[in-house]
């Protein structure tokens, strides 16, 4: 015998939870009290970055450690600039530029490879992507050597351009196949209609496909940006000059054999996050999956 | 508007010799719908991509007009394709969809505005004019593709398969839609699908396809009557033609101890004693059990409107004389019939079964071609 129900339906009803209210809000505070401990395990280090960053340099290395600065030193971010260990404007600027510089070339040449893998079928098109994944596999110390060699060869060793084309080689890969999946996923025959529309390949791309895949390159141009800001090992041996050394090298300079400048070495890593996260905040909305949707049936 | 034409045109696909369409001959008349019609592979979509552009032509010309198009890219030969799945800009308004090719051309904005409006009254899109194309219904898509094309006047209009994602009633509904807009337009019209009730109402003529080799190209009127061959005449018509084999002896072609008279241009056409009897549903007058053909209903479809039935002949052979059964002429057939709606006939009654005149078609039973009548 079926009975009608002449009420909503209740979200408890249907999962079929029965917990009393006072159980379902202990369960809350717990899953609460629980995730802000796991957050704070994983701020932690930021935590100690940022409140370093502002101790004076005796604070910072007494024993026992204070936890807040009894002395906020702010001017750490003033003479952090001009310090006898190394050239930080230099090696900000280098890092800047190293970082745009390597992720417009990876792009450069990740687009148009991303995109033809994507439309064309050839012969060694499976055997090209997974020797394009390989390259990811390496780390940039095995080649480091080799890089060295090769760059003095090419007489462009302890520059600015070696670590933007190392840069931009390391992170081709990843470029190259998240941008693949997106134009892949993109209905050849949505192109095809430009065409008919009367676009020509460049007009298509650039009228139909770039704003299809947008969310695939803003992700390519943001992991290579910051695979190219953190960039540290391959740095470290083919930039032997100060003021050709990106950050992440530079911060090492602070940290001697007989005495370290901790304070610095904080604020230095607090200004090298700025621009990522600052980065992230930026292009994070353009990172909607689901444009393609409606376009076919 | 333009005629289009075929001339020996092949393709062939990478890796295999046999080719996906193969020296076609077609010339389509300026302002005529023609509906490419076959089966899965039989490329019919293939001939529509190679007159699109998006297609090469390995072999043979395609002309629009007296224009050779064969090696021009496809922004160039003036051609509107509606997709089978419509590639509708997913980014873009309805509004832009439509007048994207116009866009492209560098028509003024307000010219531009003033024809997709038009197109959009034309198909009752005027409201949906803001909208992007994943905030519309399938037939609102649908109708989005086809605006797409009819904004810009081109000379040929390809449509592929595009109402195979509507449901069953849209699809009636847009059916006669499409085919009466392509009449008030009067562009040039080749239209794909795999649905012959679609090709036989939508088209002036349709051109059926097998393995990519033109079998016949006619009006409906035309295929239903006299198919060229076997397969068409399996092809088109629902429930399909009955193709029974008989042999041909003295009396004439022999089903179910029936002889079936053939002219003398039959007979001096035959290859062998071998034919192919076909008789479509409606071609068969029901008799009382023990005139014509005998045959026991085995199954009964009622759709109001007509009653098909399904009757078998090895029954009422095994009953009445089982050792005739043994030639193989005389072989258990199934053949369907139609009768009228509601009809009295139960399963398991026995039937006689006459072929009317002049709906009987004769093939060869060798080549599968039609004998001349």
């Amino acid at each position: 015998m079926s009975t009608v129900v002449d009420r909503p339906v209740t979200v408890t009803e249907v999962d079929g939870g029965g917990d009393p209210p006072k159980a379902r809000e202990r369960r809350r505070w717990g899953l609460t009290i629980v995730g802000s401990i796991v957050a704070l395990i994983f701020l932690f280090p930021y935590l100690i970055m940022l409140i370093g960053a502002f101790k004076t340099r005796p604070e910072i290395l007494r024993v026992p450690p204070t936890y807040l600065p009894q002395e906020w030193a702010p001017s750490n971010f003033l003479t952090m600039w001009d310090t006898p260990e190394t050239p930080l404007p230099a090696n900000l600027l280098s890092t800047v530029v190293i970082s745009l510089c390597g992720t417009a070339l990876a792009l450069l040449a990740a687009l148009p490879a991303a995109y033809y893998t994507a439309r064309h079928n050839f012969r060694l098109k499976l055997p090209f992507l997974l020797l394009v994944l390989i390259t990811q596999m390496l780390q940039p110390t095995v080649l480091a050597s080799g890089l060295f060699r090769e760059f003095i060869t090419l007489e462009i060793n302890d520059t600015w351009l070696t670590m933007i084309l190392v840069n931009a080689a390391f992170n081709l890969s990843f470029a190259v196949w998240i941008m693949h999946s997106f134009f892949a996923s993109v209905p050849k025959e949505i192109e095809e209609a430009a065409w008919l529309d009367g676009c020509s390949r460049g007009q298509s791309l650039t009228r139909i496909m770039l704003p299809l895949v947008w969310p695939g390159i803003v992700t390519a141009v943001i992991f290579t940006f910051i695979a190219c800001w953190n960039e540290f090992a391959a740095s470290l041996i083919l930039l032997p000059t100060d003021t050709n050394q990106p950050l992440t090298v530079a911060l090492t300079r602070f940290i001697g054999q007989y005495e370290s400048a901790w304070q610095y070495v904080f604020a230095v890593s607090l200004i090298g996050i700025v621009p990522v996260v600052a980065l992230f905040a930026l292009i994070e909305k353009h990172l909607v999956s689901g444009l393609t949707a409606g376009g076919v049936k | 508007m333009a005629t289009v034409t075929f001339d020996g045109a092949s393709r062939y696909y990478a890796g295999n010799d046999k080719p996906a369409v193969d020296q076609l001959d077609l010339e389509v008349e300026d302002g005529e719908f023609l509906v490419l019609v076959g089966p899965s592979g039989c490329g019919k979509s293939t001939t529509l991509r190679m007159l699109a552009g998006l297609e090469g032509v390995d072999e043979g010309a395609v002309r629009i007009g007296e224009r050779d198009v064969t090696n021009l890219p496809p922004k160039d030969r003036d051609i509107a394709m509606v997709f089978q799945n419509y590639a509708l800009y997913p980014h873009m308004t309805v509004a832009d969809n439509i007048g994207f090719h116009l866009k492209i051309k560098k028509m003024p904005k307000a010219e531009r505005a003033e024809r997709v409006l038009e197109a959009a009254k034309l198909l009752d899109l005027e409201p949906y004019l803001e909208r992007k194309p994943a905030k519309l219904s399938g037939g609102q898509r649908q109708r989005v593709a086809m605006g797409r094309a009819i904004v810009r006047r081109p000379q040929v209009f390809c449509m592929d398969e595009p109402l195979s994602n509507l449901d069953a009633k849209l699809r009636v509904q847009t059916r006669t839609q499409i085919a009466s807009l392509q009449r008030r337009l009067g562009v040039t019209t080749i239209y794909v699908t795999h649905d012959q009730v679609e090709a036989m109402t939508m088209g002036d003529r349709v051109a059926v396809l097998k393995d990519g080799l033109l079998q016949q190209c006619d009006t409906p009127i035309g295929l239903f009557g006299r198919p060229k061959n076997l397969f068409v005449a399996g092809f088109i018509g629902s429930p399909a033609m009955n193709l029974i084999p008989a042999t041909v002896n003295g009396d004439g072609a022999v089903i179910g101890g029936q002889p079936i008279g053939l002219t003398p241009a039959q007979r001096e056409a035959l290859t062998s004693p071998n034919v192919v009897v076909g008789v479509r549903p409606e071609g068969w007058t029901l008799k009382p059990a023990g005139e014509g053909i005998g045959a026991m209903v085995e199954v009964v479809e009622e759709l109001g409107s007509d009653q098909f039935l399904y009757c078998s002949t090895s029954a009422e052979l095994t009953a009445a004389d089982a050792s005739e059964a043994a030639d193989e002429s005389e072989a258990p057939h199934t053949i369907t019939v139609r009768a009228p709606g509601m009809s009295a006939f139960q399963r398991g009654e026995k039937v006689g079964l006459v072929p009317q005149p002049g709906a009987v078609h004769l093939f060869d039973a060798e080549t599968g071609d039609r004998l001349p009548d």
